[in-house]
């Protein structure tokens, strides 16, 4: 992850910033089953566990001896990430924000996310690696205001209509869990 | 505001005080009386299993490292240096032979005895370290390689607290040669709730689910709940609730894991894996336990075991209106990674913090409290009495059984809830 991203023109980086602000909208107004469409169907979309871990004495002195990586438990960790889930049941969670009988979201919370720091870190003919950071304030009526802070590390498909999510890792900044669900779209 | 505990639960607990959620003075007792009496769960052993090994655990609001020791034993911990108190371990889990204290590095063994004194070769009077170790959980017992410890040195051997429920967990447990294992760190949720209430939800309410859950749980496996559904209390606050399924059931409609996604998504290769334990069960648990479709357990006063989303939870409180909420996937320890990677699914997908269902739980936890803390509604306790009395014994199985609805596991739980704080009353 050290690497410097991609020399991109300004109209790559638009394109990328178009898509993501899109997305971002979509989902602050509410619009689960158009934020679907922004899917490909075999997407995955994971959330590590992140763990306090015990430093490696013998990494002392090197970067890699406090690197983010060490206290994820990913999709490839013999530990329990917080979310491994394909299409069906994030369809599962967008089409639960419809019914009337879901009492966490009734009402639903009100949120705006800002989606910055995007760069393009691979680009191999359709397939593109991009990171953002967002900043996703949550204000849910007769509980708390809530701010989540993470990285997206994402694989997108370039089709001819658009990009579609083929992977997103979401990367969450807790110490503790302090937020009423890690449910959300980030 | 002085308390009377006999006022906050009524003569057959069918009347619960708000106050029994809320109030700073029942927390106080709580802590003395129960948590300070108890068997409190801290770990599997599978967490641990070489020598070195380490986890942090929390008994109450007392942070407790639990390792394995050079000569093989358990130890269990206050992380709190002798000296000036501060934490000795900072990571969730790892392996060591020293703890060591970041102010004067005092360091201790991972069997917790203090080993060096650095500031010691500079004054005359050395400190005799033998009495100066971590403090130690005075007991500590496993049973099925589940370990609980308790600061009462009295406290009755592990298996005898336990009692009938060691026939409900064994139905589970049982089923698998090599036994279960936890899948990394716990999930550690903060929630603005009542600790009791997490407790109470998974002890026996398996009945909030149609009405709850309803946006996700089909009626469907609802009603066969209400149909099959046994609710069973052994010893006051120990319960468990199962589907007790027809004789001759088919394979794919009783195989624990069956019905959670990852039998869904994992296809062929988990399923085929489900049916063998199934097809095992019988000669494993005999045929009525093997017919138990498990839903959900509790374990007095704070441990919970999901049967049907395999995850274990402990309700650690952080005052009346706070609670640490741990929770861990559960998988068969003999299983092929792959196969633990899709089942632990089972667990995340619905339960702790990014669970489709837990975040509903949780919600109404929270809720709970807020209701537990207004003003003039004391002449208003909550109503506990559903079924009332209705519970009975059960010539095959242990305990008192009922139907899910009959809430007599919550008052049983209170019943012996009152009996302790009673027994810890007086000047603190």
């Amino acid at each position: 992850m050290s690497a410097l991203s991609i020399e991109v023109t300004p109209e790559q980086q638009r394109q990328l910033e178009r898509f993501y602000f899109h997305e971002a909208r979509l989902l602050d107004n509410r619009q689960y089953l158009q934020w679907l469409t922004l899917l490909s169907e075999d997407v995955r979309y994971i959330i590590p566990s992140r763990v306090n871990v015990q430093v490696n004495n013998r990494a002392r002195g090197q970067e890699d001896m406090i690197s983010v990586e060490h206290e994820l438990e990913g999709e490839d960790s013999m530990g329990c990430p917080h979310r491994e889930e394909g299409y069906i049941l994030l369809m599962l969670r967008a089409e639960r924000a419809y019914k009337i009988n879901s009492w966490s979201e009734n009402p639903p919370a009100r949120t705006r996310r800002i989606v910055g720091n995007i760069e393009l870190m691979e680009h191999s003919s359709d397939t593109l690696s991009v990171l953002s950071n967002f900043h996703l304030y949550y204000a849910r009526p007769g509980s708390d205001n809530i701010l989540y802070s993470g990285q997206r590390r994402d694989t997108l498909l370039s089709q001819a209509d658009g990009f579609r999510i083929v992977r997103r890792e979401v990367v969450l900044d807790y110490a503790a869990i302090e937020v009423p669900t890690l449910g959300l779209f980030f | 505001m002085s308390l009377n505990i006999s006022d906050l639960v009524n003569e057959d607990a069918s009347l619960i005080s708000r106050r029994c959620w809320s109030d700073e003075g029942v927390y106080a007792l709580e802590k003395r009386g129960i948590f300070g009496k108890s068997w409190l769960f801290l770990g599997h052993e599978s967490q641990i299993r070489a020598p070195g090994d380490f986890v942090q655990a929390y008994m109450c609001e007392t942070p407790i490292i639990v390792s394995r020791g050079q000569d093989g034993g358990i130890y269990a911990n206050i992380n709190s240096c002798t000296h000036r108190g501060l934490p000795v371990c900072r990571a969730d889990h790892g392996n060591t032979k020293r703890f060591v204290c970041p102010y004067h590095n005092w360091s201790y063994s991972v069997e917790g005895n203090l080993m060096t004194i650095p500031q010691e070769s500079e004054v005359v009077r050395k400190p005799d370290k033998t009495q100066l170790g971590l403090k130690r959980v005075p007991r500590v017992e496993s049973w099925r390689g589940m370990i609980f410890g308790s600061f009462d040195e009295a406290i009755i051997p592990l298996d005898e607290y336990l009692g009938d429920m060691r026939f409900y967990l064994d139905a589970f447990f049982d089923r698998f040669p090599a036994g279960i294992e936890f899948m990394g760190a716990p999930h550690r949720w903060v929630i603005n709730a009542n600790w009791k209430l997490p407790v109470e939800n998974q002890l026996g309410d398996v009945n909030h689910g149609a009405f709850l859950h309803s946006a996700i749980i089909p009626i469907e496996a609802q009603q066969l709940i209400e149909k099959l559904g046994h609710s069973v209390v052994t010893t006051p606050g120990h319960g468990a609730t199962f589907r007790l399924m027809p004789e001759n059931t088919p394979v794919d409609d009783v195989a624990w894991g069956m019905e959670a996604v990852g039998s869904i998504f994992g296809g062929d290769e988990v399923q085929n894996y489900l049916r063998e334990i199934q097809t095992q069960a019988h000669e494993r648990v005999g045929d009525l336990r093997s017919r138990m479709k498990g839903l959900t357990y509790g374990i007095y006063p704070n441990l919970s075991f999901l049967w049907s989303n395999t995850s274990f939870k402990v309700s650690h409180p952080r005052g009346p209106g706070k609670v640490e909420y741990w929770s861990w996937a559960v998988v068969p320890a003999d299983a092929p990674d792959n196969i633990k990677k899709i089942l632990r699914t089972n667990y995340s997908s619905f339960f702790g913090p990014a669970g489709i269902l837990e975040q509903e739980d949780s919600e109404v936890w929270a809720q709970q409290f807020l209701g537990s803390n207004i003003d003039f509604a004391d002449d208003r306790p909550y109503y506990y009495g559903l079924g009332l009395g209705e519970e009975k014994p059960h010539p095959d199985m242990p305990g008192l059984v009922s139907v899910t609805a009959n809430e007599f596991y919550a008052r049983h739980f209170f019943t012996r809830w009152k009996k302790e704080l009673q027994a810890a009353e007086g000047p603190l």
